[in-house]
């Protein structure tokens, strides 16, 4: 049996880019299928395909670090890179649509009013629900830290409540904005206004679900007794992943829920 | 008093859940073991069963997806034209 003489990762060859790409494939022509010829089979095997693509990849990449030891200290520093500029990646996404909204407020044209917001919209109070949401985020900000220092420490129980603690209060989060959605006096094809305020809160509240379903995986590892106290970059990332959602939405309150009614 | 003060102190470093102690086992190293062995079986296939049937699953779904979507794009395409063919009576 051959050894490396070097503490890089050589990754063995994987199937799953090439099903991850098939499956973008089949997601956008799904898209297109549903949107123009009203069938929602191609897009559903899309999302489907690329659900186990996503399982099965990191799946692996726990068996190359946890179970391997493929992650040594030079590895995890890619690893980390690798984080970062994603996340990186993230925030110019979002830049985009905070150009937008402030492109749109800040020089209200004269057909909405001259005036943001325009004619005929009701903000959403921030003072209400918006509130509570910021609440809620800040806290959950609060509950990763505990868990992230209770691991650290050796503490196993500690980490678990603290982490199920954290995404209790996202779920809670979801929820509420999805009330707030059903219960809003305008939708997303009230002018620029709705398209704006949907969108940026839209994506926010993807970014929401997946950080949650992020959290979630490295509680269930955590049970399973993946990390150590020295060694438990996936939780790092995950970590690092929820305090930029939770910057984002002090943006979008700041910006578009306070500033912008 | 102070040791009230000491008592409460513990109070609040104990633990409200007891969902760790549904006894969970700790596997890793059993697994580090099954998937270090030196047997040449790829590493997403080295699970057992369950990894290749998932494999198979994910390739059929994919592959024969993308050949269903041709089919049905093509499909729909060759409909769309042959209903923009003929045209509608107006009455």
């Amino acid at each position: 049996m051959t050894h490396q003489s070097h503490a890089y990762h050589m990754v063995k060859p994987s199937p799953w880019p090439l099903t991850g790409a098939l499956s973008a494939l089949l997601m956008t022509s799904g898209l297109a299928m549903w949107f123009h010829f009203h069938s929602m089979t191609l897009l559903m095997l899309g999302l489907l395909t690329n659900t186990l693509t996503m399982y099965q990849w990191w799946r692996d990449v726990t068996r190359e670090g946890t179970y391997q030891g493929h992650h040594t200290p030079p590895v995890q520093k890619g690893l980390r890179y690798g984080m970062i500029l994603f996340i990186t990646s993230e925030v110019f996404f979002f830049a985009g649509f905070f150009w937008a909204f402030y492109h749109s407020s800040l020089a209200p044209t004269p057909q909405l009013g001259g005036h943001w917001p325009p004619t005929g919209i009701t903000p959403l109070n921030p003072l209400e629900v918006p509130l509570l949401n910021t609440s809620v985020l800040l806290a959950s900000g609060v509950s990763i830290t505990w868990a992230h220092h209770s691991l650290m420490e050796n503490n196993r129980n500690q980490m678990i409540q603290a982490l199920l603690i954290t995404i209790l209060l996202g779920l809670y989060f979801t929820l509420l904005q999805a009330s707030e959605y059903f219960e809003s006096p305008f939708t997303i094809s009230d002018g620029i206004y709705g398209s704006t305020f949907f969108v940026a809160t839209g994506f926010h509240g993807l970014h929401v679900i997946i950080g949650s379903t992020f959290l979630t995986i490295c509680f269930i590892r955590q049970l399973m007794f993946h990390f150590t106290s020295k060694h438990h970059f996936g939780f790092e990332a995950a970590a690092w992943y929820w305090h930029f959602v939770d910057v984002v939405w002090l943006f979008l309150y700041v910006s578009i829920y306070w500033w912008g009614s | 008093m102070l040791r009230n003060l000491l008592a409460l102190r513990q109070i609040g470093q104990r633990t409200i859940s007891t969902a760790s102690r549904r006894h969970f086992k700790n596997k890793v190293p059993e697994k580090q073991k099954l998937f270090q062995e030196d047997d040449e079986i790829p590493l997403y296939l080295k699970g057992g069963v369950a990894d290749a049937l998932l494999y198979r699953a994910t390739m059929i779904l994919t592959v024969g997806g993308k050949a269903f979507g041709m089919f049905e794009g093509t499909a729909y395409a060759i409909y769309e034209l042959a209903v923009a063919s003929f045209p509608k009576k107006q009455e």
